[in-house]
């Protein structure tokens, strides 16, 4: 690839060691995608955890930083293991508590904002429409090239780290205009998603997902009405099963006024077209759970962290019951949210229901560290990629339900939703 | 002696066992990094260890956290030498940048068809070709 002058005293290593190790890594991804340049980056999020980190990639990260590396671009990170300011009451053994200080030092060392969040877009780490981002998190990652119009790859964080210290990320796949056409015809008229929840519209999505792989999939019948906490159940579901980074939602989509303009030609006969049934829908409702004992230890919100409208809402559903002693209930969320539901009362609510507010984790990962230890293994979401990714990585068995099947698990200790 | 030419992703040089996989590879979940063994059921390397080998298989696949879990893997003495890609993707590249393994890709002649496992392979990233015997 054509490389500035900046950029290849960078690779020299003019520069120092750890820009140098950076320019090597952001030249190799080019390589392997045959980036023409390197472009300048706007906003870079980061999303590795301890749990795939491991000591080593703490290491990994000291290196860069006793080197004096620095991030140029603003770079937020995404949830991590325990909350930081109720940690005492939650049993995080030692060495996890020795682990995270370490991960909170380096990270302000090299300049990344210890935000632990991953609605890190409602949160102050927002691009504008046609920004060139590096975004580490796949979910995110699709909220901002299907909503704002905004620039990402699938990155993995040693590629988003690099670009926010040296500037610039190759020019690449999501990067290019050519490479942003819709590719699949996504039909969900025989559907009756006007009566849809938050938990079918990732069902659906789920199915979506597995059939287009990597293709670029185009919603054409979904209102403009549709509420971005519906928008976010698609992304952040078919972000799981397919390998997918951009959706383009005709009338939603800042690239997609048209149909034709989403997919960049005027034949969309000649595309893939995907029709979908209420039979595919309701296979992949039953899929997502894995669990099949009915006695459920820990209810948990989350993933993506909680909004303060999500948690509004399941206060509505708490308010004068009681969680069931046996069964614990935690709604995970950005430090910011949590400080809002102390003022909106939410957090007495919650408590007094026998719940959990709990900041800078979510509900896919982080806690299960500890967590199983503690006697939890049967956990019901109402987030499927929560379910994949608790199941798949730290071997949680998950119930997968609406909102309020989720809060009705809660105070009944056992599972309350679809089998 | 047999040399096919293939595009350098990392410099260096390294030789040893070849371990094929016709399948592609995950970092995160695919390989343990405690013991080098690729432990993704069904995989055709399942059970197999890649440590100390030269790893040839044709695509990286699954997280983006790969880098990560690679990077352990190196650090406990668990990582293949070198690796050989059909073609090479993001997170198996990085992986071998930050762990200095020599690598390459796009090979112009079909890998499979002239190495099995077992062979004395080497990459050489400095000039681009991987060397068989």
């Amino acid at each position: 690839m054509e490389l500035q002058k900046r950029e290849e005293e960078m690779l020299s290593g003019k520069c120092g060691a750890g820009l140098k190790k950076c320019m090597e890594i952001l030249v190799a991804v080019g390589e392997c995608n045959d980036a023409a340049k390197m472009i300048p980056v706007t906003s870079v999020h980061m999303a590795g955890n301890y749990s795939v980190m491991e000591t080593e990639g703490i290491d990994w990260l000291e290196e860069l930083a006793r080197g004096g590396s620095r991030v140029k671009v603003f770079t937020t990170k995404n949830p991590e293991m325990y909350d930081f300011e109720d940690w005492r009451e939650f049993n995080v053994p030692e060495e996890l508590q020795e682990k995270q200080n370490r991960i909170n030092n380096v990270l302000k060392d090299l300049g990344i904002t210890l935000l632990y969040s991953c609605h890190h877009y409602l949160a102050g780490n927002s691009p504008k429409f046609g920004d060139h981002i590096a975004w580490a998190s796949s979910g995110s990652g699709a909220f901002a090239n299907s909503v704002i119009g905004a620039r990402s790859n699938r990155d993995g964080d040693h590629t988003v780290i690099s670009a926010a210290i040296t500037g610039v990320i190759p020019e690449y796949g999501l990067h290019l205009s050519s490479n942003r056409k819709g590719q699949v015809i996504v039909k969900t008229g025989n559907l009756n998603i006007s009566e849809y929840d938050h938990s079918e519209f990732q069902a659906m999505a789920w199915h979506i997902g597995k059939k287009v792989r990597d293709k670029i999939p185009v919603f054409i019948d979904l209102q403009p009405e549709t509420v971005i906490q519906n928008i976010k159940a698609i992304l952040y579901s078919l972000t799981v099963t397919g390998a997918v980074g951009l959706v383009h939602f005709v009338g939603i989509t800042p690239e997609a006024p048209t149909v034709e303009a989403a997919c960049g030609t005027s034949d969309i006969g000649s595309l893939e077209h995907l029709s979908l049934t209420q039979e595919d829908v309701d296979k992949a409702y039953r899929e997502i759970s894995t669990a099949t004992d009915q006695k459920v230890d820990l209810v948990i919100f989350g993933c993506p962290q909680c909004t303060i409208q999500e948690i509004g809402e399941a206060v509505d559903l708490l308010e004068g019951r009681k969680v069931h002693p046996e069964t614990q209930l935690w709604f995970c969320t950005s430090g910011w949210v949590k400080t809002l539901c102390k003022r909106m009362g939410y957090w007495e609510k919650i408590s007094a229901a026998g719940g959990r507010i709990v900041a800078d984790i979510g509900a896919a990962c982080g806690p299960y560290l500890y967590l199983p230890k503690q006697g939890v293994r049967v956990i019901a979401v109402n987030s499927a990629r929560a379910s994949y990714y608790s199941h798949n990585v730290t071997g949680m068995e998950t119930w997968f339900g609406s909102t309020k099947e989720c809060v009705e698990t809660a105070i009944a200790g056992t599972w309350r939703g679809r089998q | 002696m047999m040399k096919i030419k293939a595009k350098t992703i990392v410099k260096g040089i390294a030789s040893g066992e070849a371990i094929i996989s016709r399948m592609p590879i995950s970092f995160t979940g695919g390989v343990d990094p405690n013991t080098g063994k690729v432990r993704e059921p069904g995989h055709d390397l399942e059970g197999k260890s890649i440590a100390g080998k030269i790893l040839i298989f044709p695509v990286g696949k699954g997280s983006t956290t790969g880098s990560w879990q690679y990077y352990a893997t190196y650090k406990r003495g668990n990582a293949p030498r070198g690796i050989i890609n059909l073609q090479a993707e993001g997170v198996v590249a990085v992986s071998a940048v930050i762990t200095g393994t020599p690598m390459v890709h796009r090979p112009e002649q079909d890998p499979f068809a002239y190495i099995k496992d077992g062979d004395m392979v080497t990459v050489n990233g400095d000039e681009g070709f991987i060397e068989i015997g």
